[in-house]
């Protein structure tokens, strides 16, 4: 089989189509109505935007920040380590709402004109750039186990409580530090990787992490 | 302007119907590709650069809303299974089985090629379909936006890969009768 055979046969299905009229060009008119449709405002690609996900995270992380927000102004300030613990969890949910709001921006704005690797580069890397957000999202881990400290409870603390609230906080803080670093593309594959991130919610970024790796492929090899 | 537009549609269509045909499976889903390309050509159209072809932006364009209307029926339906998208070969004028194209060829090389190309990766069936519609080496590398060089590799292993797959997969159905 050589090349000249492999272009008749893509020929011949053409032609075949053309003929039993599944390939109707005819039937496809495109006319003044066409154009009249792209003009109307209703007009919307069918193509759903890919930040669905984002979209979902926005809405939590409000409610999630507006109820931090309360907690920490209704305290005044009282009690110093539950305002520094809030703050902080207030702080890092403000930046994952920010960071979400830009990658949708910038899912919509996608230039479709563009070099084909290119674009499709550009859309799976802000569809799996969630992740990027979601590791960061891991360091305020510690901060959830400080936020009931308080002065009295340090002052005077017991044995008890120092034997708990240290072995907790650093092995939420060591945690979230090794999560901060090996959650990444080159760890995709692995075991623990895939448990953490098995959900339906996360498939498509996976998939687009795996997209990412074939169009890197695509373009090297 | 919308004269224009139109006329350069209509000499276009060509392409936008084939590639709609390459990445969707049902008539259905084809006719909403078609409109989908349709729409972001003329939302794109203030970007295109008249130092290039219109063809060659046409292709752009199209393969790359057809690329991502692929990977989000994947998300949603899993893999597109060859049958449906080429069964349509046997169906007539009418919409009834023809008898012009009867199950039998389903087993000929001219189907068992677009069996092949179907089940390419997104960016490798984009390749192809270039290749196939014989657009230059340098046309497909700036439609695509690698280098000449690494078209004619990409383009050269795929064949090999088609020919050998068609080959194993007629010596499979004549092997056994």
């Amino acid at each position: 089989m050589d090349d000249l055979e492999l272009n008749t046969l893509w020929k011949e299905y053409d032609l075949k189509l053309e003929e039993s009229r599944v390939l109707n060009l005819q039937a496809w008119a495109v006319n003044r109505q066409t154009f009249e449709w792209l003009q109307t405002q209703k007009v919307r690609s069918r193509l759903r935007p890919m930040g669905v996900f984002k979209g979902r995270a926005v809405f939590l992380g409000v409610v999630w920040v507006l109820f931090l927000g309360m907690l920490t102004v209704g305290d005044h300030g009282k009690h110093g380590w539950f305002t520094f613990s809030i703050s902080i969890l207030f702080l890092f949910n403000v930046y994952a709402i920010i960071a979400y709001l830009r990658q949708m921006a910038l899912i919509r704005q996608i230039d479709y004109t563009d070099h084909i690797v290119e674009t499709q580069e550009k859309l799976a890397a802000l569809q799996a750039s969630t992740l990027r957000t979601t590791r960061i999202l891991f360091l305020q881990a510690p901060f959830y186990s400080t936020w009931f400290w308080s002065e009295r409870l340090i002052a005077g603390g017991s044995l008890a409580f120092w034997a708990i609230a240290v072995p907790v906080v650093l092995l939420l803080a060591l945690g979230a530090l090794w999560l901060y670093r090996n959650i990444s593309l080159a760890n995709a594959d692995k075991k623990w990787f895939r448990r953490l991130f098995n959900g339906i919610e996360w498939s498509p970024i996976l998939r687009a992490m795996e997209y990412l790796k074939e169009i890197d492929e695509f373009r090297d090899s | 302007m919308q004269d224009h537009f139109l006329q350069q549609i209509e000499a276009n269509k060509g392409i936008i119907f084939k590639i709609s045909r390459s990445f969707c499976r049902s008539k259905a889903d084809q006719e909403d590709l078609c409109q989908e390309i349709l729409l972001r050509i003329w939302k794109g159209l203030p970007r295109y650069d008249p130092a290039y072809a219109f063809t060659t932006w046409v292709y752009r364009v199209a393969l790359n809303v057809a690329i991502s209307w692929q990977r989000q029926a994947k998300k949603s339906s899993g893999t597109i299974p060859f049958t449906e998208t080429h069964g349509e070969m046997n169906i007539g004028p009418d919409g009834t089985h023809s008898r012009e194209y009867p199950l039998e060829d389903q087993h000929s090389p001219m189907v068992l090629l677009q069996k092949h190309v179907a089940a390419l990766k997104e960016l490798e069936k984009a390749l192809m379909l270039l290749y196939f519609e014989e657009k230059s080496y340098r046309e497909i590398a700036e439609i695509m936006g690698i280098t000449e060089t690494n078209v004619a590799t990409k383009v050269n292993r795929i064949k090999e890969k088609l020919k050998r797959a068609i080959l194993t997969d007629k010596n499979l159905v004549y092997g056994r009768s």
